[in-house]
């Protein structure tokens, strides 16, 4: 009688063991549960300096002597919430900032409601966005600020910065999408078929619990199973507790997207790809891209999945700017925010930049 | 022959006779009211005045009645009210037949297109995925039974009515669409398992079988996520997804538009009144802003 191929004694010893090692950790993991936990984010302090609407603009109380003689304005998309950019210190894209020296304003675009479904593309551009730039401009007496912004609200700052350069000293886009023709990211597919009108015609603005169930469907191995796997197998370490209550205060905190808006990316960018194409009219102005001729700094992330490389690498070749600049990360959407080794590599490469051109 | 005209006759007289006795009865019945309720002068408020009301309309009936029994006297009147007495079951008969046999082709339509579910799903094959047999059910559904719901209604009522059936194809619509689409959402899942059976037993006949139940996981996972993004490229998948989030914005813009009209009772505003109102402060606040820029433009110029 031969030795069976299938090593039954392995597999039950080892079966035994992770049972036991499963009950260690649920006992510890209920301790840690039970706790008192640190899960606060955005804890850096700041002060709202202007509000209209639901708008709120923020700026954070400098912690060492200012450096830079521009103030910047980071403009936040409209998906999820700007809270992404200050998780936790140590953490923190603003804490950086702030450690080396930059004044930081931040847009909060707050919780839209159904009186905002109204609201266009035109009305967040060239309303509260240039509301917020001229309210610094005014505040510091300076004829331009430094303008970045995250994802969807990177669009809106390309659309600003097209439509008044005069504002506008440097500009930052990071995972911004600008190319909408492109196979690469399956949301760039799945908008195509997208009937917005339908949508908006029955919710008024787009809600954000369905978003984030479209963005989970995305990769729900991962996203679904895959990532709670992991927080059972770590439900005992404090630490990693902590971190991870913080990422889902994060991602589930979604508010909606109002209605017109949402139409307007969806029909003239998702499907038409205006933009790219220089064809695009915002409030009845023609967004000029030849007319973005500020410094650029054009910062994506290599294996993201919402925003691939091929939604935002052709922004610097149609801009009018002779200083523009194209850096990649090896990271995906949020990771470029939020991981440790991008916590080295993004919020140093800006400040970098911006220091060579804050003169 | 002439036991018919016999009969006739006999029944000529009787009811003759009862419409008299009739009359009679009716006539001491009001003799008997005007002696136990004299007339009123009309003085003594509201019962008295509903008691010469009620009194009037039993003269008024009693009148009628006499002159019936008046007429129906005559020989010719008695002979025509027994023919048409006679041929009252032939007159009912051909009011209701027309009722019945729609009744009835309605329900040989209904016969009819359930018949034809066996030969529709003919076309398909089951073979390979569930998913064909909503397809099939959709398209039954589309073809055979949603012009039920789509019949024209009528009345006061209709445009109600019109609404609550709309929401009622639009609720079947999005079943189908969801079940078609959790079908097609969960193949994957189905798909990966088949793959780790056929993987453990390659491992195993290779004798290379893991130790660790976390290693199998990790297999697994990693062949979910790729049949994943296999199935998300698909065409059928992407039609799928867009015919889920249409079927789910037409449901609640049907579900919507009912509620709206049972709000119509209840001292609420309805989406649509407060969508009125909204688009109405929206506007005005664009168009001060717009004031407010030429304003500024102006004091600007008026300084240079």
């Amino acid at each position: 009688m031969g030795q069976s191929k299938i090593p039954v004694d392995l597999i039950l010893s080892s079966l035994a063991e992770d049972a036991e090692k499963a009950h260690e950790r649920v006992q510890k993991a209920s301790e840690v549960l039970l706790s008192p936990l640190d899960t606060e984010i955005a804890s850096t302090p700041y002060d709202i300096v202007y509000e209209e609407d639901r708008v709120r603009l923020k700026h954070y109380r400098p912690v060492t002597e200012i450096r830079y003689k521009t103030p910047l304005l980071v403009v936040y998309a409209l998906i999820n919430r700007e809270t992404m950019l200050d998780l936790q210190p140590g953490r923190s894209v603003v804490e950086r900032f702030l450690k080396s020296g930059l004044d930081v304003y931040m847009i909060d675009w707050g919780y839209p409601t159904r009186k905002d479904k109204f609201l266009t593309i035109d009305d967040h551009v060239n309303g509260y966005i240039d509301d917020a730039v001229d309210l610094i401009r005014k505040k510091h007496g300076i004829e331009k600020i430094h303008l970045m912004g995250i994802c969807m609200g990177g669009t809106f700052c390309v659309i600003h910065a097209a439509l008044h350069p005069n504002k506008v000293k440097n500009l930052i886009t990071t995972v911004t999408p600008t190319n909408f023709d492109t196979d690469q990211g399956l949301l760039h597919i799945w908008m195509k078929n997208l009937n917005a009108d339908r949508m908006i015609d029955a919710w008024g603005n787009m809600p954000g619990d369905i978003m984030n169930l479209g963005f989970l469907m995305l990769n729900p191995a991962r996203l679904i199973i895959d990532k709670y796997v992991g927080f059972l197998e770590n439900m005992d370490n404090k630490g990693f507790v902590e971190n991870f209550v913080r990422m889902e205060k994060w991602i589930f905190d979604s508010p909606d997207v109002p209605g017109e808006t949402f139409r307007q990316f969806v029909n003239d960018f998702y499907k038409k790809n205006l933009l790219i194409k220089n064809e695009l009219h915002i409030g009845g102005r023609h967004v000029d891209l030849k007319k973005l001729t500020m410094p650029l700094l054009n910062i994506y992330a290599r294996f993201d999945h919402l925003v691939p490389p091929g939604a935002s690498d052709k922004l610097t070749g149609v801009v009018g700017s002779e200083d523009k600049e194209d850096f990649c990360l090896d990271t995906g959407h949020i990771g470029i925010y939020v991981s440790s080794k991008c916590q080295r590599e993004f919020a140093p490469k800006i400040l970098e930049w911006l220091k060579e051109r804050d003169d | 022959m002439d036991d018919t005209k016999q009969d006739q006759k006999e029944s000529m007289s009787l009811f003759e006779a009862w419409m008299r006795s009739s009359a009679d009865m009716m006539e001491s019945s009001l003799k008997m009211w005007q002696s136990v309720a004299p007339a009123g002068d009309g003085g003594e408020g509201n019962a008295d005045q509903r008691r010469n009301r009620a009194r009037e309309q039993w003269e008024t009936t009693l009148n009628t009645w006499r002159a019936a029994v008046q007429v129906m006297r005559e020989p010719e009147a008695m002979e025509g009210l027994f023919k048409g007495i006679n041929t009252m079951p032939e007159i009912l008969l051909k009011m209701v037949q027309p009722a019945l046999n729609g009744v009835f082709h309605m329900q040989q339509e209904i016969l009819k297109r359930a018949m034809r579910i066996g030969k529709s799903t003919q076309a398909y094959s089951f073979e390979n995925l569930d998913q064909e047999a909503f397809k099939a059910w959709t398209e039954i559904y589309e073809r055979e039974f949603r012009q039920f719901l789509s019949m024209p209604q009528l009345g006061l009522t209709r445009e109600y009515q019109e609404r609550l059936s709309a929401a009622m194809d639009k609720y079947n619509v999005l079943q189908a669409t969801v079940a078609e689409f959790i079908t097609l959402f969960m193949l994957p899942v189905e798909k990966s398992y088949k793959v780790m059976q056929e993987k453990i037993t390659q491992m195993a006949d290779k004798g290379k079988l893991p130790d660790n139940a976390k290693d199998y996981y990790r297999i697994w996972v990693k062949t979910l996520e790729g049949h994943y993004m296999t199935l998300y490229k698909s065409a059928e998948y992407n039609e799928a997804i867009g015919k889920t989030i249409e079927a789910v914005g037409e449901f609640s813009v049907a579900k919507r538009r009912i509620l709206e009209d049972f709000m119509q009772a209840l001292p609420v505003p309805t989406h649509k009144d407060m969508d009125e109102l909204f688009k109405e402060i929206y506007q005005l606040k664009k168009r001060i802003r717009q004031l407010e820029n030429q304003n500024k433009t102006g004091e600007t110029q008026a300084e240079e």
